[in-house]
């Protein structure tokens, strides 16, 4: 859009005194679904640091066979809680935070449906993290079951105490979920009932489509995990015998329970992120997203796909035949809707004309990675190879792939991408590239080696192993090590840019969407009045504007 | 589009292809040696998807390179690209290609899977010759008359050992004998948690489930010492839960088999055991743990038969 | 490629810009009421997932399980439950009565039939809890005792929350105009109870009938 471009010098000052500027809103209880997003962030970055620490100490006893580091039970607490951590404590709440941030800014609202409800909501996630890093102080240490908390090994309570790991564990587990859920409802309202005028379902950008994909998802998989965890624990309290093969209950009938939401759990990780590479990619390709209807449906097709597929998990769990076979064919389906995303973003960048800075770098790398962690997800899903590698570092491989090398690089994108808009400064993009590079190299180096030692037979979750697989090891945790270091560019630069950035203008990437017709930061209730929708968004190309009152958004304050 | 186009495509596509086909031959040196009949069913259909995947990866990665390489914007070309929102055709293609492409894969694997006639856990069926007698025939091996045993081996697993018991020779051991060219039976048998059963040599692996008597069977083809692993993870000393798989000729099995049966029964050595009982350990935190069984009590204990 | 292709979904008054002939905007907007009922119904939906693992939980026991029943237990007693079923059910009916009352404005009848509502929902707990104490057989008695005190006592926790909602609407109805702004607090409350009541039965024919 060549309008656009004019804008970029034109900058507004802050208005509305004491509000966006005032740090101090970040520590308190904000219902302003933009502090909130950042205070999802921000917490959930550092459960990232945590996670990543425990992964340090996981990779530094690995790289050498024998179980020398640590004792055996401080490893497998090492793995519980670094898969725990990550998933519920930095993938799930730092999402929320991104689309926290911004749905209500992308399709006109000033802000989400229930606004208390979303700060009450974040307000749990503080709460479970600390109850989950409490357990390291409980007799028996954290729990030490993995983050399947499989019965009956996760029934195993030998200090006998009724507050152990396990069940400080599965408390936190419950309050995330009930999180989640207010969440869940909270976006879904928005959505559907918050839409400015004239922001049609096929008017939304496709981050809004994946946040409505992925937090439906939420809303039927966490009551059957939810269901699944009550039970087990009044095992682990009580004495029931849901899960106890001692007392005549079923330990794989909580397999189905956990992973009917812990499949789906996936995809509510990896949608948003498509979102991302669908918000990225056209901006800077210069290019409209390619095939956008298919593209934002094909979401809502995963979704519906991913709740049927969860026993790929348990294919060596004493699954029958029928189930396997029948299993195995849902899974592979999935890759039809996917690819559809994947063809269209590389037909987005085809013929575009690119910039390659920092967020678009990492969508790029994010996307090569995701493909490769989709093909060995393929491979994973034919039954007969599963049963090979299944519980192997193979599978450790694959989705550390998908989650580091696309969730996380996709996240970092994002990061990039709308820092302008969050803080109103702008990154370096000096220190974004080293970032960049540093995550490539570090994310290949670590988790490369992890798929040819999962062929040759190395089980995951354990502290020692046979020394025939000490070379990819060693690779592996200087990889990582690598990778723990190229977080501190990023840091540096979130930091150091937030405090003494240039000032960001409106929309410094000539970027179309509603979030970027407003100041940097928006104001708090975003736009004074309405946007009136009038074009479908990815406009690139063309000059049609996006919306029919674009001086009415804002009103503009004198400098004071 | 124009035949040149056509013909630049069809003749990357041919490179693709060849690359790809040689990726998919590498694949089988990735893998552990094929020890069993199952292995090669399981390393074509590697080989195979390794090539499919390799197609797919580089082709994708191919065109965003190409972009990346070629299509940068100047520094100082604020344009933008050309508005193209879609093409419908090309969607459509991009749709079915993948299905058929799944059902191909699908199709593929399910015939794998077949003629592998894994004995799952529910289907007690007795498919064993069948596989056995290709396996013989792969291999040139024509001396399938051996007695086939119709009993199974019993596996026990507990926290942290395996132990094997011999019926019809009353013969227990920690390590697992196994003759060449015949179809083996085991019955897995849990004691306490879940545990997995799992031989890299062979592709094989199944869930161990307490209060589960679970069949299963597949055919060692090639003579050597292997590592059984447990793949189920079962708490504190799960990594040190695995035990050696001999592999012989049926007669070296059956004098393996006769002699142990004359050994008194002695406790085995037992690495959870040890570490457990090893008193001061310099890296304990003092975190509780399941108190590790006592090594298991058996004829042959492992490291033995070599000894003989 | 066709560059044309426009958005499917109709949008005349809008193409020239500045029109006041804009889609209401409280519609998009500040509809409050109307968003915590679209917000209450999704909850209830995702809640009723909860309720429907248990139950293919119980199927699933009650089909594999070789020894269901706890030795010495025979099988429920039906003629108690099936009181209070009906008890239960009905209640469905009554708080609907008294929501009409409320729409019609005539708040003594809304609280003469939502005080019914809660007495009946009130002598189901009751009901429930002399059950559970004239059993031989605790919550740690097999999977069966297990899956029958989480079903039973998991509905009947909803129950209770749907008693001390409408004791928390009763109360409001005497704050002097609170009904007049909309009636939504009442609206869900109702909405819960009938979903408490499909549940229940759902969950009787499980329990009890298929025995
Ligand atoms: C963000 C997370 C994420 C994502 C997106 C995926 C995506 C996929 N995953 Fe993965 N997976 C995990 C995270 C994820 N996974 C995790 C965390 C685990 C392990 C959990 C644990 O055990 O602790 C796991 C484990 C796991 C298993 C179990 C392995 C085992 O334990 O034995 C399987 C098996 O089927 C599987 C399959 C797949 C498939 C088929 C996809 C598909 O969605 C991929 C689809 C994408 C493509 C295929 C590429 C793009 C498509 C094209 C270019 C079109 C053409 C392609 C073809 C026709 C093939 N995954
Ligand atoms: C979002 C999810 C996520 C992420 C991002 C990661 C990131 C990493 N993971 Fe993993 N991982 C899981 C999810 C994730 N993981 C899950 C679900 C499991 C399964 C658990 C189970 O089996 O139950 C698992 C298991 C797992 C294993 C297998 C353990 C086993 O089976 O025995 C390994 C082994 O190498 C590993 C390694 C790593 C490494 C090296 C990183 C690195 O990317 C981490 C990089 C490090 C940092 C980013 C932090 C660096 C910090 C510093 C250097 C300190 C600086 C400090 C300050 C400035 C204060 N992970
Ligand atoms: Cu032993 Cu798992
Ligand atoms: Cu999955």
């Amino acid at each position: 859009m060549t309008n656009l471009s004019v804008e970029v010098s034109s900058q507004i000052e802050q208005p509305l005194p004491g509000a966006p500027d005032n740090w101090k809103r970040f520590f308190g209880f904000s219902t302003d679904h933009k502090v909130i997003g950042i205070q999802y962030l921000v917490t959930s970055f550092f459960f990232f640091l945590i996670g990543g620490i425990f992964a340090m100490i996981i990779r530094g006893e690995l790289i050498t066979p024998e179980a020398d580091l640590l004792d055996r039970t401080v490893y497998n607490a090492m793995f519980t809680m670094h898969g725990t951590v990550m998933l519920f404590l930095w993938t799930f709440p730092s999402l929320v935070g991104l689309s926290n941030y911004l749905v209500p800014l992308m399709i006109g609202a000033k802000d989400m449906a229930f606004p208390r409800l979303n700060a009450v909501a974040f307000w749990l996630v503080p709460l479970f993290g600390t109850i989950l890093m409490a357990s390291f102080f409980v007799p028996g240490g954290p729990s030490q079951s993995g983050w399947w908390a499989y019965p009956p090994v996760s029934l195993q309570n030998p200090t006998g105490n009724l507050i152990n790991g396990q069940m400080l564990w599965l408390l936190a587990v419950a309050i995330s979920g009930v999180s989640s859920i207010m969440g869940a409802v909270n976006f879904v309202t928005t959505i559907v009932r918050m839409r400015a005028p004239g922001m049609t379902w096929f008017r939304m950008p496709v981050f809004v489509w994946t946040v409505l994909a992925a937090q439906i998802i939420q809303l039927f998989g966490l009551p059957a995990l939810t269901a699944g965890a009550v039970m087990l624990l009044l095992d682990l309290t009580i004495g029931t015998s849901f899960f106890d093969p001692a007392k005549g209950g079923d330990p794989v009938l909580f397999q189905h329970f956990f992973w009917f939401y812990s499949h789906p759990a996936v995809y509510v990780i990896i949608l948003p992120i498509f979102g991302v590479f669908s918000e990225v990619f056209p901006v800077y390709a210069r290019k409209p997203l390619f095939g956008y209807k298919v593209v934002a449906v094909s979401s809502l097709i995963i979704t519906g796909l991913s709740s049927i597929v969860w026993v790929h998990h348990m294919f060596a769990s004493g699954t029958p035949g029928w189930m396997r076979m029948a299993f195995m064919a849902t899974t592979m389906l999935i890759s039809v809707p996917t690819g559809i995303k994947v063809f269209a973003w590389v037909a987005t960048i085809w013929g575009g004309k690119l910039r390659l800075n920092t967020p678009m770098l990492f969508a790029l790398g994010g996307l090569f990675m995701f493909v490769f962690a989709g093909i060995t997800g393929i491979m994973l899903a034919a039954v007969p190879i599963d049963i090979h590698v299944n519980n192997t570092y193979f599978v450790v491989g694959h989705f550390h792939y998908v989650i580091y090398g696309a969730t996380v690089m996709g996240l970092y994108a994002a990061f990039y991408h709308w820092f302008p808009k969050m803080t109103g400064r702008m990154y370096s993009e000096g220190l974004g590239k080293l970032h960049f590079y540093l995550t490539l190299i570090g994310t290949n180096l670590n988790f490369f080696p992890m798929h040819p030692l999962g062929l040759q037979g190395m089980p995951r979750r354990v502290a020692s192993y046979d020394p025939e697989f000490a070379f990819w090891n060693v690779i592996a945790s200087l990889g990582a090590f690598l990778l723990g270091m190229s977080t501190l560019p990023f840091i540096l630069n979130m930091i150091g840019s937030w405090v003494q950035g240039e000032k960001a203008p409106k929309n410094p990437w000539r970027a179309i969407g509603l979030e970027w017709l407003v100041s940097s930061p928006p104001t708090v209730e975003n736009f004074e009045a309405l946007p009136i929708v009038i074009a479908p968004p990815y406009g690139y190309g063309k000059s049609d504007p996006l919306v029919a009152n674009p001086e009415a958004l804002e009103v503009i304050h004198e400098p004071n | 589009m124009k035949i040149r186009t056509i013909l630049t495509l069809v003749m990357i596509a041919i490179v693709l292809a060849v690359i790809s086909l040689w990726i998919g031959q590498q694949a089988y040196s990735w893998l552990p040696p094929q020890a069993s009949a199952e292995a090669q069913l399981i390393d074509r259909l590697f080989s195979f998807l390794v090539t499919l995947g390799s197609f797919i990866f580089l082709g994708v990665a191919g065109a965003l390179t190409y972009s990346i390489v070629f299509q940068q914007a100047g520094k100082y070309d604020f344009s933008d690209g050309p508005h193209v929102e879609g093409n419908v055709p090309l969607e459509i293609v991009w749709t079915v290609i993948p299905f058929v492409l799944v059902i191909w894969i699908a199709g593929y694997s399910y015939q794998i899977y077949e003629q592998m006639a894994i004995l799952g856990p529910m289907e007690h069926t007795h498919q064993t010759t069948a596989i056995a007698q290709r396996a013989s025939t792969a291999t040139g091996a024509t001396d399938m008359q051996e007695q086939q045993s119709t009993t199974a081996i019993e596996v026990y697993a507990r926290q942290w050992a395996w132990e094997f018991r011999y019926p019809e020779q009353n013969v227990t051991s920690t390590e697992l004998h196994l003759p060449s060219h015949q179809r083996i039976k085991l019955s897995l048998h849990s004691e306490d948690v879940l545990h997995g059963f799992f031989v890299p040599a062979f592709r094989v692996k199944q869930d161990v489930i307490p209060g589960r008597v679970i069949d299963f069977s597949f055919t060692p083809i090639r003579e050597g010492q292997y590592r059984l692993r447990d793949s189920q993870y079962s708490g504190t000393y799960f990594a040190a839960m695995q035990a050696d798989v001999v592999v012989e000729s049926p007669d070296a099995y059956q004098q393996w088999l006769t002699v142990s049966a004359t050994h008194p029964p002695i406790a085995a050595s037992n690495q959870a055991f040890d570490e457990y009982h090893r008193g001061q350990n310099p890296l304990n935190t003092g975190w509780k743990t399941v108190e590790p069984a006592p090594p298991p009590v058996v004829n042959a204990p492992s490291g033995q038969a070599r000894n003989l | 490629m066709n560059p044309t292709e426009a958005d499917a979904s109709p949008n005349p008054p809008m193409v020239t810009s500045h029109t006041p002939a804009i889609p209401s905007v409280a519609e998009h907007g500040h509809d409050d009421a109307g968003n915590r009922m679209f917000g209450f119904i999704v909850f209830l939906l995702s809640e009723s997932v909860i309720f429907l693992s248990f139950f293919t939980g119980y199927i699933v026991y009650k089909t594999t399980t070789p020894d269901w029943l706890p030795s010495g237990v025979s099988g429920l007693a039906m003629r108690d439950p099936a009181i209070n079923t009906i008890v239960l059910v009905s209640s469905s009916l009554v708080i609907y009565i008294a929501e009409r009352f409320l729409h019609a404005k005539n708040l003594w009848g809304f609280r003469a039939f939502w005080l019914l509502t809660m007495a009946m929902g009130s002598y189901f707990l009751y009901g429930q809890a002399v059950e559970w104490r004239s059993l031989p057989f605790g919550f740690t008695a097999g999977v069966f005792g297990g899956s029958f005190y989480l079903l039973t006592g998991f509905h009947g926790l909803h129950v209770l929350t749907g008693v001390l909602l409408q004791s928390l609407m009763l109360g409001r109805s005497f704050i002097p105009g609170n009904y007049n702004k909309g009636e939504f607090g009442v609206a869900a409350t109702s909405l819960f109870w009938h979903f408490v009541d499909v549940i229940w039965v759902i969950l009787f024919v499980l329990i009890y009938v298929w025995q």
